[in-house]
């Protein structure tokens, strides 16, 4: 498959200064500033082909926003290589930024006080889009998001929802062949969240656009992206398949055991952890190694009606990586 | 060239979102010319008198010289540049294929069209309220000089503008500082815009002259006044384009530096 990004140990370190707290803590640092470094990312190597679909996960501060705008030439990387459709991104050659898109959820290029078609025609210039293509892209996005009757009304006036629709119109105009996305679903509602990953997954399909991006929503993942990369504390700990996310973290299985007639419940605290008690059905969750000794132990001590193995919930994989609890399992 | 007629437009449109603002501005200015035009008319109250070289049309024709000059060199969006850094909005433009200096040089020629449109105006309005004795150039060889020396003086104001924002890229909390002191103290003081500059002790003056302050304001004025000519005029207009050469080069400089350590905070 043709590589369109590709990073090979990739660093950051960012220099802050400390603040202490308070009236005289903002005079020192003023006169002697405590200098730290925070190692954003350590090593990062990965390679995405074209048109692909890329979740980034992993806890807050993980590096997985840094990470993105490190490809789009954002920040200056303190080692490492980076190539994204053969160009070094830091360079920002105008060649480049014309087949990317950064989408930043808490970012806005649209202008505030005017209506966003001014904002359309402004990027149109800037991109040096021919009329057709704007045309034509202008009335794909225009149907698909559902905003005909958003153009022309100040951008102040919109709610997020809205303004976040026309925001991903602004991005899209140029037709990047490459799309970083940033919390793309943050703060909309559960309607428009539809809309958007909807949205994301028909580009995709139909501009072979590759696209990376970060979530914090777990229906962005697990409708969205086949791939998945967990990032935590500036490595990468995972990149796979989603469904291999869970053979790789999920340590325990889970017993569901339907019983016959009551029976002393406790005796179930032994066996594994009880998720969840709901007579006459018991949640156990086990390790995976001690799983059929578990079940054959349920079988003969319990008046069982039913019993099934089940694997982990990938939600309740991910919930754990958002939280920075996956279990760090080396790597292939 | 496209580009940056579109942004010219979008930034023109985005002035008038912002009507009271402006307006208020433009009163500012209205105000300060009026404090200068009294001051000077009384102290000129006595017929025929000249005080360092200036009688009553000069001076007050300096007085409207900066009027005009005011609003074309320090009439400038890129006062927001320092607070697009710090909040991060910078991120928004390095991703477009635009250069960022002659993006936010259009939005200053935006703006300075505006206020020279307005600055017309009230000088329409003040002129015959006020009837002053104006001194009107009419040596072609004077105006082609302040021509030339006023286009350098919007540069050069760019120039340092853009320097001076650059400073919150390493200090954020700061950008607003900086301003206030190189456009407010520095520039607005040394450039003579609140009194001609050759009112000064010569040796000031001697020492002014080398540094860029005053080929934003006073300079262009004594040219079109025609109290410079020459080797004078352009001796003058060598040293700020050297100014400007050396400038640009060093807010280029502090610009590449700048994007270096810049975070693309903001969320």
């Amino acid at each position: 498959m043709e590589k369109t990004i590709l990073v090979d140990h990739l660093v950051k370190n960012f220099e802050v200064t400390e603040k202490t707290p308070g009236l005289m803590g903002a005079f020192s640092t003023l006169f002697s500033p405590k200098k730290k470094v925070i190692h954003a990312l350590k090593d990062i190597s990965l390679s995405v082909g074209k048109g692909e679909l890329v979740g980034f996960i992993g806890p807050n501060g993980a590096g997985k926003t840094t990470t993105l705008k490190i490809l789009s030439g954002l920040l200056f990387p303190t080692a490492g290589v980076t190539q994204v459709l053969g160009f070094d991104p830091w360079e920002r050659r105008t060649d480049f930024l014309k087949k990317i898109s950064l989408v930043m959820g808490q970012k806005n290029q649209l202008w505030w006080d005017l209506p966003a078609i001014d904002t359309f025609e402004l990027n149109r210039a800037i991109y040096e889009i021919p009329t057709r293509v704007y045309k034509e892209s202008l009335d794909e996005l225009v149907t698909l998001l559902d905003i005909g009757k958003l153009l022309n009304i100040q951008v102040r006036r919109l709610s997020l929802g809205q303004r976040m629709r026309l925001e991903l119109v602004a991005a899209l105009l140029h037709q990047p062949e490459i799309l970083f996305l940033d919390e793309p679903t943050i703060g909309l509602d559960l309607v428009a969240q539809e809309k958007m990953r909807n949205f994301i997954y028909e580009y995709n399909r139909k501009h072979q656009a590759t696209i990376l991006l970060t979530s914090h929503n777990m229906d962005d993942l697990m409708d969205l992206a086949r791939r998945v990369i967990v990032i935590d504390k500036g490595r990468i700990i995972f990149d796979g398949i989603l469904e291999e996310l869970v053979a790789r973290f999920a340590k325990e299985k889970i017993i569901k055991v339907s019983l016959s007639k009551e029976d002393d419940l406790k005796k179930f605290d032994t066996i594994g952890k009880v998720k969840r008690v709901a007579f006459p059905e018991i949640v156990l969750s086990v390790p995976r190694t001690t799983v059929a000794v578990a079940a054959s132990e349920i079988l003969q001590n319990f008046p069982v009606e039913d019993l099934t193995i089940e694997e982990v919930a990938i939600e309740d994989i991910i919930r754990k990586v958002f939280r920075g609890e996956a279990p760090l399992r080396k790597r292939r | 060239m496209r580009k940056y007629l579109n942004v010219f437009k979008i930034s023109f449109a985005q002035e008038f979102a912002y009507r009271l603002n402006f307006i208020m501005w433009r009163v500012r200015n209205v105000l300060q010319i009026l404090v200068l035009f009294f001051l000077w008319t009384t102290v000129f109250s006595d017929q025929g008198r000249v005080i360092f070289g200036y009688d009553k049309a000069k001076i007050l024709t300096y007085v409207f010289g900066v009027l005009i000059v005011r609003a074309l060199v320090f009439s400038a969006r890129a006062v927001d540049v320092a607070g697009e850094i710090s909040k991060g909005d910078l991120t928004i433009l390095l991703l477009k294929p635009i250069n960022y200096f002659r993006y936010w040089l259009t939005r200053d020629f935006s703006s300075k069209v505006l206020n020279l449109g307005f600055a017309v105006v009230e000088i329409a309005i003040l002129f015959p309220l006020l009837k002053p004795a104006i001194f009107l150039q009419t040596n072609g060889y004077s105006l082609l000089g302040f021509a030339i020396s006023l286009t350098i003086a919007v540069l050069l104001f760019f120039t340092i503008l853009m320097a001076t924002n650059f400073v919150t890229f390493w200090a954020p909390q700061v950008g607003w500082g900086a301003q206030f002191f190189v456009i407010v103290v520095m520039s607005d003081f040394l450039a003579g815009s609140l009194f001609p500059l050759d009112i000064l002790p010569a040796v000031v003056q001697k020492v002014l002259l080398f540094t860029p302050f005053p080929y934003l304001i006073f300079f262009p004025i004594q040219v079109y006044l025609g109290k410079l000519t020459g080797m004078a005029m352009w001796s003058g207009i060598a040293i700020s384009l050297f100014w400007l050469a050396v400038l640009s080069i060093l807010t280029n400089k502090i610009w590449r530096r700048g994007l270096l350590v810049y975070r693309a905070e903001g969320r």
